[in-house]
């Protein structure tokens, strides 16, 4: 066994461990941004080592755990994820004391889970990272200690959270029972028409769906998504969205990818559920974090569209989709932080003349909301591009349309953020300017949403490459 | 009198699952709630060892799975009687009613 | 000039290209902005201007080729190309580009943001639409327009009857819905032309497709309906018109002048340049439909505009229902009503222009855009009524001015097909007369009114949209020949298609 292929969870579960321990040598008064940066160094690390893996395609513990393309590729999108994120939270991080060395030790045991999620090839390696990753959110999530919407977002999380974990569960131990084997190429073997099956594959999307934030099952994502630290908010979006999406494509294309009953159907009617109630519930928020929650639902919504597909074009959609979602929801989130951590409000009010006190936030954001919308030439057109093909290409010609014209729906509210950067007068005292950090990370996300939009190519044929993963 | 099978273990483990789902619909304090999911969880554990027994007597996955959701949920247990005391110590309370500080 | 020289990408560059050097200006250097603008849409109309008189039309098809591909995967290719469609549009994006940074001279506020967004994206993008012959190109430098018209309608918009957030929202809400049906037809019709390794955005190569058979009858008629409703919003045909008036009215004068001169006829440029020359049993099926709400455009704007009291209005209605004469001769299907159309969006786009340019300063000097409160304004500003009068007078279609033989074109062309459609729109030009008219004569004549007599009249930078409109106004509408034989060489090559669809397909469209 070659545990050389574990690096990437080994490291970062030992530079966790390291990041709490050096937080607890640290003398009491110092700043703790050195922490954060430490961390990003060594997920940078990693990210580079990263690249050393592609092409491996091994398996561990008797094909439990498999390194193959496709896990390479989401655990880099997770990692760069992180980093963008790391980059925007130093100052957000500053107020946890003292407890700043657990915040980024939570944030990496939980890429640690997702890291487990994207390799896991049977049904309790995925368990077990995704209860990493989803335990350590509850906690995460109700980080601010001493802001009673913190700690209720916490618990609503963690009910709705544990509660679609037994559902998830109870679908596992069904096909486990009617397969008898958690490893999903022999599931797929051996899996046949039985209601035992089905309730199964129902259970187990259901309690993804509320993974990824899919409607029916997305309602808990306003209020997490307005009581969490805008860190958290901005991995819960981007990370853990991602980490599921992996899983989920993987166990469906894998293990129910011949089940003898019409599932695309039903993810095509979540997919289209989410798309419209999504965008339409967006148009109705004035709080900034809860547009951007439930644009989340309605950007879940347009990644199931490639899991419609079922197919190389759309799992390549939803890759090449997911990681230009999160560099466009680092830029959304990092200015979310900024103004946040200066003014204390995530309401739109707030956001009046942000332009003028700072042209680069505005700019990062309207650049990634944009993104999100699809319009071109930034990265989020290309990526719907990629997706709705895939379904029309299988003749989904009403999801396709309706994804269309949702995502042209949505520009309403984006622009309505838009419009109080660039035409409000600000409200007053001193607008978010934001750290250097900070800044470095809109400008990242803003450079890397418009040149994946206007030169797709470079991530589109690594995302193809990945794509044919599962049908070799 | 016919020996217990796996259906009977299977019958149990749903009545226990709807039980638990049916407590968390209903109930209104937070420890109730996590009790409920308590139950769910322990419908699944059921259901595995029992699938282990009669489907799959030589290997231990079902057995190992299910040592796997109990410690994952003493886990979720543990964190969530933080955070239920967590909201406790702001509010004093741990009713469902109280959590409405953002719309629900 | 050799051949090999890239003039129809510097055409597109040159807007970027100011536009940057407008960014690294200081803020303070209002006047130098001004003077940049001016200079880089100088260039690109004198570059278009030479291409439109070095275009050989005998030989006809696309010239000033230039070829790299882009995103190949996809079958993208960065193709330009001008052919004798899309070369009176460049022309007059150019035309109405450069008159639309001299209107815009008295811009106070953002000076610097305002010509950036103005030049950089807005011209640039729309002319990159008639530029390409990539399908793909096409539709993003489309949308890549919309959002920058967003936000110089909000910055620098006015508010009237509505407010200029409400008319930027519903502008830009009505044209991205809209090219939301497009994008779907236009996907719908890159996966069927082709099996998948030999897919093409190229228009040329859907074409071909079309022709090779791959895009059965029952694949072209709903396409063509998804691609006509996105066109059609943007060509403001009824009953997806309502943003038009509205957001003329909340827009700057620059806005207006793109959007109602160039912006709106890419509608119509789409609807040939892809709808009849790929789909054209789609483009037979819906003819009916599209000339009815053609005739619905040009009488239902018509009566509207009569009512209206605000300049800006009128115009805005006066071109919904212009471009219901557009659907008609696209609708007739035979290439004399299609090239009467082509020559139609150049001679409207010059007209509403220098209506908008003029309104634009009329409502600068007396703040004001009713017409019952304007009169009399001849006597103080002579020019400026010389102006609004070749304009009003092209509206109606006025022999000797630009819109007359165009007019005349499409009727032609339309009476062969659709007679009884082709009456009604022709009573369509006796409402126009009535409006215009109306406006005229509210707005220049009458007694003289000494409240305005401290107002000067149009002169210096504000002059430069009149004599440039002007002059191709007069010159186009005495010498038709220059226009009609470029649109001609334009839809010769749809002579083919027609002919192949007279006999083959049936009508219908519910009429």
């Amino acid at each position: 066994m070659d545990l050389s292929l574990l690096t990437t969870e080994i490291v970062t579960v030992a530079l966790a461990c390291f990041v709490v321990a050096l937080d607890l040598l640290m003398p009491a008064g110092e700043p703790r941004r050195a922490l954060g940066y430490l961390t990003l160094l060594g997920l940078a690390g990693i990210f580079v080592h990263a690249f050393t893996q592609y092409g491996l395609n091994a398996s561990l513990y008797g094909g439990m755990f498999r390194v193959d393309d496709y896990a390479v590729f989401f655990k880099q999108v997770f990692l760069a994820a992180y980093m963008l994120t790391i980059l925007f939270s130093v100052r957000t991080a500053d107020g946890f004391a003292p407890y700043t060395g657990e915040f980024y030790g939570l944030m990496l045991f939980s890429l640690a889970g997702m890291m487990v999620m994207a390799s896991a090839n049977d049904l309790v390696t995925l368990f077990v990272g995704m209860e990493l990753m989803t335990i350590t959110f509850f906690v995460l999530v109700g980080f601010n200690l001493g802001d009673g919407k913190s700690s209720e977002a916490g618990v609503k999380y963690l009910i709705l959270g544990a509660a679609s974990t037994a559902v998830l569960l109870y679908g596992m131990s069904l096909i486990y029972g009617y397969t008898g084997t958690v490893v999903l190429p022999e599931i797929a073997a051996r899996l046949s028409a039985s209601p035992a099956a089905l309730v199964g594959i129902v259970f187990f999307l259901a309690g993804f769906a509320f993974k990824i934030a899919a409607v029916p099952f997305g309602m808990w994502v306003p209020d997490v998504y307005e009581g969490a630290p805008v860190p958290i908010t901005a991995l819960l979006a981007m990370a853990s969205k991602a980490a599921s999406f992996a899983v989920l494509t993987r166990v469906f294309l894998t293990a129910f990818a011949d089940a003898p009953y019409n599932w695309p159907l039903i993810i095509a009617w979540l997919a289209a559920a989410s798309m419209i109630a999504g965008n339409l519930a967006a148009i109705l928020q004035t709080n900034v974090k809860r547009l951007l929650a439930y644009s989340s639902i309605a950007q879940a919504g347009y990644l199931l569209t490639g899991l419609v597909a079922a197919g190389p074009d759309g799992v390549k959609g939803i890759i090449f989709y997911t990681a230009l979602y999160v560099f466009a929801s680092a830029g959304a989130f990092a200015v979310v932080a900024a103004v946040r951590d200066e003014t204390g409000s995530d309401d739109i009010a707030a956001y009046r003349g942000l332009a003028r006190s700072s042209p680069l936030l505005a700019a990062a954001m309207t650049v990634a909301l944009l993104s999100m919308a699809g319009i071109p030439p930034l990265a989020g057109f290309v990526g719907k591009l990629y997706l709705f093909l895939a379904v029309l290409e299988k003749g989904w010609f009403w999801l396709a349309l309706l994804g269309f014209v949702m995502s042209m729906v949505s520009v309403y509210y984006y622009l309505l953020v838009v419009k109080a950067m660039y035409l409000g007068e600000p409200a007053g005292a001193p607008t978010a300017d934001g750290c250097a950090a900070l800044r470095w990370a809109a400008l990242a996300s803003l450079a890397l949403t418009v040149l994946c939009g206007v030169y797709p190519t470079p991530l589109a044929a690594l995302a193809s490459r990945v794509a044919q993963n599962f049908f070799q | 009198m016919a020996a217990i099978g796996l259906e009977h273990y299977l019958t149990v483990a749903a009545l226990l699952f709807c039980l638990g789902v049916y407590g968390l619909l209903t109930k209104r304090n937070l420890v109730a709630i996590l009790m409920s999911i308590e139950l769910m969880l322990n419908a699944v554990n059921l259901n595995m060892v029992a699938f282990s027994r009669f489907i799959t007597p030589d290997a231990f996955v079902g057995q190992l799975f299910a040592v796997f959701t109990i410690t994952v949920a003493a886990a979720e247990v543990a964190v969530g009687l933080a955070l239920i005391f967590s909201i406790y110590r702001d509010r004093a309370t741990t009713s469902t009613e109280e959590l409405d500080w953002m719309k629900w | 000039m050799s051949a090999g020289f890239p003039i129809l990408t510097t055409i597109l560059v040159a807007p970027v290209l100011g536009a940057l050097a407008i960014v690294l200006l200081p803020r303070e250097a209002r006047q130098t902005v001004k003077y940049v603008a001016a200079f880089a849409m100088g260039t690109a109309l004198m570059l278009a201007l030479y291409c439109y008189f070095a275009y050989d039309f005998v030989r006809g098809g696309m010239q000033f080729t230039e070829s790299v591909p882009w995103v190949p995967e996809l079958g993208v290719t960065y193709a330009m190309g001008v052919d004798g469609l899309s070369l009176p549009m460049v022309l007059l994006t150019a035309l109405i580009g450069f008159s639309a940074v001299f209107s815009s001279w008295g811009t106070e506020e953002r000076v610097k943001e305002f010509f950036v967004l103005l030049l950089l994206l807005l011209i640039a993008g729309v002319v990159g639409t008639f530029l390409t012959r990539d399908l793909f190109i096409f539709l993003l430098f489309y949308e890549l327009v919309v959002i920058p018209i967003y936000i110089l309608v909000i910055l620098w918009g006015s508010s009237k009857r509505v407010t200029k957030e409400y008319a930027g929202m519903k502008l830009t809400i009505y044209l991205l819905v809209g090219s939301a049906f497009l994008l779907v037809g236009v996907l719908a019709l890159y996966i069927q032309a082709y099996p998948p390794g030999e897919r093409t955005f190229l228009m040329e190569g859907l074409a071909a497709a079309a022709a090779l058979g791959h895009l059965p009858e029952s694949f072209q008629v709903p396409v063509f309906f998804l691609l006509l409703l996105g066109f059609g919003s943007l060509i403001s045909m009824w009953p997806f018109h309502s943003w038009s008036p509205d957001g003329y009215a909340g827009a700057p004068t620059a806005v207006s002048m793109i959007h109602a001169g160039v912006l709106k006829k890419i509608g119509g440029y789409g609807l040939i340049r892809l709808g009849i020359a790929v789909l054209p049993l789609g483009a037979k099926y819906w003819a009916p439909a599209i000339a009815a709400l053609g005739v619905v455009n040009v009488l239902y704007a018509a009566f509207i505009a009569i009512s209206q009291r605000d300049l800006k209005y009128v115009v805005g209605y006066s071109s919904v229902s212009h471009m219901g004469f557009v659907l008609i001769g696209i609708a007739a299907l035979n290439v004399v009503g299609i090239s009467g159309a082509v020559a139609n969006m150049f001679a409207h786009g010059v007209m509403s222009a220098l209506f908008f340019a003029l309104i634009g300063y009329l409502y600068g000097q007396t703040h004001t855009r009713n017409m019952d409160e304007l009169g009399g304004l001849a006597h103080q500003m002579p020019y400026a009524a010389t102006g609004l009068m070749l304009a009003g007078m092209a509206s109606l279609g006025l022999p000797g001015l630009i819109s007359f033989v165009p007019e005349f074109t499409i009727f032609v062309g339309a009476f062969a097909r659709f007679p009884v459609l082709s009456v009604l729109a022709v009573a369509g030009i006796v409402l126009t007369a009535l409006y215009t008219l109306r406006l005229l004569a509210n707005v220049l004549f009458g007694p003289r009114q000494v409240r305005f007599d401290h107002l000067p009249d149009t002169g210096g930078p504000a002059l430069v949209p009149l004599v440039v409109l002007g002059a191709v106004l007069v010159v186009f509408g005495v010498f038709p020949a220059l226009l009609m034989k470029m649109a001609g060489s334009g839809v010769a090559p749809l002579a083919a298609i027609l002919d192949g669809i007279a006999l083959a397909a049936r009508m219908g469209g519910g009429l």
